[in-house]
């Protein structure tokens, strides 16, 4: 259960939390600015467990938006909780993108069921454990590649556009640097 | 009995007299309901066809007449068609004991009201058939449904109607008319509220109206055991709807409400107007209440009507006991 | 032509009927659901053509009598696509589709898009357009809770309560004219401002409004919420709470029933919310009765809202003056902005590279969330309860399929 409080400790008790899951480039970014609170690249196996631990906490999934880059498929869980307003997006970036597949957290999280089938249906991205990954919003027999793909020459690359939040981008010609030793 | 020419060529008449009742009741109720529905929820209700929309009925019947009939896939094609016939023709017999004036009934006989109650039984077999041969998962729903409310709602309704019989001593519906006044506290009604009560509410479950609709219920089942038909097929069990009504109101008009007897002047036109003030009830309750839920339908049956339909019919007998 | 349009049955088709169970072939769906069937309950679908599934929801049930073993709503049936359309169109292009998002809410999905390229872009919304903005939005939410409740009852088999709530409607829908020029999938917003400026019109149905829609709760109380037969179909029905609507997300007046003052307008305060008194309905229960009763008090809190802003009204122009043109590009990165919708928390996530169209736009429907607990809530219940819950629900279809 989560205390109200002061919100500095608040934000450093699920800081340390999410890099005790494994988390990397958190970063805090502006509210005002970006909408969320606190960014994470978490990895995909622990996302689980971090939500888990996130549910205990009072929060609650909003939804899963999930992009192509040029690294892999960015899948952002924002999460929040309505006792003292403190935006997460935690992103898992599955890199396969022949067969781009990550765990479900199905598990703590039962709406993520229908949020990953949307992803799915979207990118074609395979979330291992859901109960019932079949299309949602597609229909089953459609052709071709998921609608949402990009072609490859439109890609853009992730560490350019600096939306991870460690204003790589910002600073110029960092992003390629910032994208090899960050994920 | 005498059966002579004469007398079967007065059950003739008679028949032909209610088809053509039934057939001009269903058109003028459809016109009533549909305005005060209109009324009732702030708007003008039909006005298009004809003055003050009164053709609307008669455009509406020309219109289902016209439609294909439409029998769906692995449908019970003989049932499927005998049902809207089930119900509608049954409901012509229940009308020849129904005393309409002092000397206008279709069959004079010491037993009327036993008719009635054993051929009423008749409509919810055609709602049991038409949803079962359709074939159609709401149709079965409905039917079942039809067929657990009829059954339950028949006995408060007959033991109502048996305290008001143990009151008149007689099987007869004209009898029971002559043994009340003209007057409003004279009528049964006054002696008998509980009874009226029960078979008020009654009525309503068993005519299949709202807010006890639940075999047609529409926000649940679309359309309930008539969900597969169109055409004449649905205009009939729509007729059959408003037969029943009509024959439910007739029926309380007689027993309650002191049936032709009325202030001033006794006659034929005293029932009519008694039934159709039962009908607009119908239609009144129809149009603002929700519908109960079916466990609570059976609940109210059985847990308060019944048992207080037999606690005022053991009331009644012990009064009648003790006076008589 | 006339007799091969002449398709009466054929009279002797009753011969071969063939009534097995095989013969009955389910879609992909359909089959999918029936592996978890167990033998002897009927499956059926309601929907996707169905009184109450108000559109074109599809919910496949497996039903024991009476009883809801399991459900599973099918979506899709109205999904257009919107997220794709923005990744082709220009923001400026894709603005009148938020309209078009949940058309009975529009006004929140233009403030949850406009908001987030505005923030995104960061502009600068004159006060003038934020009042407007708050008072619009505001003006929907009573629109969209009436059309609701009009609806919920009609579920639950009372047909008349949702012309007394059209009356109402209507009203709106001319107040809501004269700014935004129709009346139902509004396009208002403009990023920077809104569209058009309010005249002394505007404010003056507003004042009508207010004391005349207090007048009609009292009435709505009278006529629905008192009555028996209502009451006992909601009270005590599809319980949710807080643990089931943090497990699937589920915001806006479910999780305030459950008790949570979760308010996007409190928590993340966006236009000009904080400058008005007013309070967060929680639901006395958590049931279909809670719910019911969260909307009927947020259509006062409104009527606040609305008392308040005509009260006051700043000076100024309703749209900056360097408002971006239509070839406006987006700069490079990522926003996320959150507005409380009539039906809870909708959300836009735009992921812009700089380019002409943005990158990625995603919708957050809280339709969808809602939905998704649908089937959880309902094991177990009666079929008309199920319904209810499914009214209680608060869903518009466009909403939940995008």
């Amino acid at each position: 259960m989560s205390e109200k409080g002061d919100p500095k400790a608040r934000e450093a008790r699920i800081r340390e939390a999410l890099l005790g899951f494994g988390a990397e480039r958190l970063t805090s970014p502006d509210p005002k600015k970006s909408g969320v609170a606190l960014s994470a690249v978490m990895p995909g196996e622990r996302m689980l467990e971090a939500s888990e631990w996130l549910l205990k906490e009072g929060y609650t999934l909003l939804d899963l938006s999930t992009c192509e880059f040029q690294e892999g498929f960015l899948v952002s869980y924002h999460l929040d909780s309505f006792t003292e307003p403190f935006r997460l997006a935690l992103r898992v970036l599955v890199k396969d993108k022949e067969k781009p597949v990550t765990p479900s957290i199905h598990p703590a999280f039962q709406g993520a069921e229908w949020h990953e089938r949307e992803s799915f249906d979207f990118f074609g991205v395979v979330f291992e454990g859901n109960p019932n990954l079949v299309p949602l919003l597609l229909p089953h027999d459609l052709p071709g590649p998921p609608p949402l793909r990009k072609d490859p020459k439109a890609l853009a690359s992730l560490d350019a556009l600096g939306i991870l939040g460690d204003g790589a981008a910002k600073e110029g010609g960092k992003g390629k640097e910032g994208g090899e030793n960050g994920v | 009995m005498e059966l002579s020419l004469l007398y079967f060529v007065k059950i003739l008449v008679a028949v032909l007299a209610i088809i053509a009742l039934m057939v001009g009741n269903a058109i003028v109720m459809v016109y009533v309901e549909r305005k005060a529905a209109g009324f009732i929820q702030r708007r003008p209700g039909p006005y298009e066809v004809g003055p003050w929309g009164t053709l609307q009925a008669i455009v509406d019947s020309m219109k289902l007449l016209a439609k294909q009939i439409f029998v769906p896939a692995n449908a019970d094609y003989i049932l499927f068609f005998l049902a809207p016939i089930l119900a509608f023709f049954p409901v012509l017999l229940l009308f020849l004991p129904i005393p309409f004036g002092p000397y206008l009934t279709s069959w004079e006989t010491p037993d009327g009201i036993i008719l009635i109650l054993a051929f009423a039984g008749f409509g919810v077999l055609s709602n049991l058939l038409g949803g079962w041969a359709s074939n159609n998962k709401y149709g079965v729903l409905g039917a079942a449904r039809a067929v657990s409310q009829s059954i339950a709602y028949e006995i408060p309704l007959i033991l109502a109607l048996l305290a008001v019989i143990y009151q008149a001593g007689t099987l007869n519906l004209s009898e029971i008319v002559e043994a009340q006044g003209s007057w409003p506290w004279q009528w049964n009604l006054v002696c008998q509220p509980l009874a009226f009560f029960i078979y008020l509410v009654s009525l309503v479950a068993e005519t299949n109206r709202a807010p006890f609709d639940l075999p047609e219920a529409e926000s649940e089942l679309t359309a309930g055991f008539h969900t597969e038909y169109s055409g004449m097929g649905f205009a009939l069990f729509f007729l059959a709807e408003y037969a029943n009504m009509l024959l439910v109101s007739f029926v309380c008009a007689t027993f309650f409400l002191g049936g032709y007897k009325g202030p001033i002047l006794d006659g034929f036109w005293w029932t009519f107007i008694k039934a159709y003030l039962v009908m607009f009830f119908i239609v009144w309750i129809r149009w603002t209440f929700p519908r109960v839920r079916f466990d609570q339908l059976l609940n109210i049956n059985w847990k308060w009507l019944l048992p207080l339909s037999l606690l005022n019919l053991w009331v009644t007998a012990i009064v009648i006991k003790v006076i008589g | 032509m006339a007799s091969s349009n002449f398709n009466f049955i054929n009279p002797f088709t009753f011969l071969n009927v063939q009534d097995s169970p095989g013969t009955y072939v389910g879609d992909f769906y359909t089959d999918n659901f029936e592996k978890g069937a167990r033998a002897g309950n009927v499956i059926l679908n309601l929907g996707p053509q169905h009184p109450s599934t108000h559109g074109v929801l599809r919910v496949l049930v497996e039903l024991f009598g009476e009883y809801v073993l399991r459900s599973e709503p099918v979506l899709g049936y109205l999904h257009r696509m919107q997220e794709k359309m923005g990744e082709v169109k220009t923001p400026y292009q894709y603005l009148p589709n938020m309209g078009r998002v949940d058309y009975l809410n529009p006004i929140a999905w233009n403030w949850a898009f406009a908001g987030a390229v505005e923030r995104l872009a960061g502009l600068e919304v004159p006060e003038k357009a934020e009042w407007l903005r708050v008072v619009s939005a505001e003006l929907n939410r009573i629109s969209s809770h009436l059309l609701w409740w009009g609806a919920f009852v009609m579920d639950l088999g009372g047909v008349t309560p949702i012309l007394y709530a059209f009356e109402e409607r209507e009203k709106i829908n001319d107040i809501l004219q004269i700014v935004t020029g129709s009346r139902l999938t509004y396009n208002y917003f403009r990023f920077g401002g809104v569209g058009q400026d309010a005249d002394g019109r505007f404010v003056d149905l507003i004042k009508d409004f207010v004391p005349y829609m207090r007048e009609r709760l009292k009435m709505y109380k009278a006529l629905v919420t008192e009555n028996i037969i209502f009451r006992r179909r909601l009270e005590g029905i599809g319980p949710m709470g807080e643990d089931i609507c943090r497990r699937y997300g589920a915001t806006g007046p479910i999780m305030r029933a459950a008790g949570v003052m979760c308010d996007t307008r409190r928590l993340y305060p966006y236009g000009i919310y904080d400058r008005f008194d007013y309070d967060i309905p929680t639901g006395p229960t958590d049931d279909c009765m809670g719910r019911y009763l969260v909307r009927l008090e947020e259509i006062k809190e409104s009527l606040r809202i609305l008392e308040q802003a005509v009260r006051d009204i700043p000076g100024g122009p309703h749209i900056v003056a360097k408002a971006p043109k239509p070839a406006y590009k987006l700069p490079a990165g990522e926003s996320y902005f959150t507005v409380e919708g009539a039906r809870g928390q909708v959300a836009c996530h735009i992921i812009s590279d700089g380019g002409k169209t943005p990158y990625r736009i995603k919708l957050r429907a809280p339709g969808f969330s809602n939905l998704s607990l649908f089937a959880e809530a309902a094991k177990g219940t009666l079929l008309a309860d199920a319904i209810a819950i499914l009214g209680s629900l608060d869903l518009v279809i466009p909403e939940v399929d995008r």
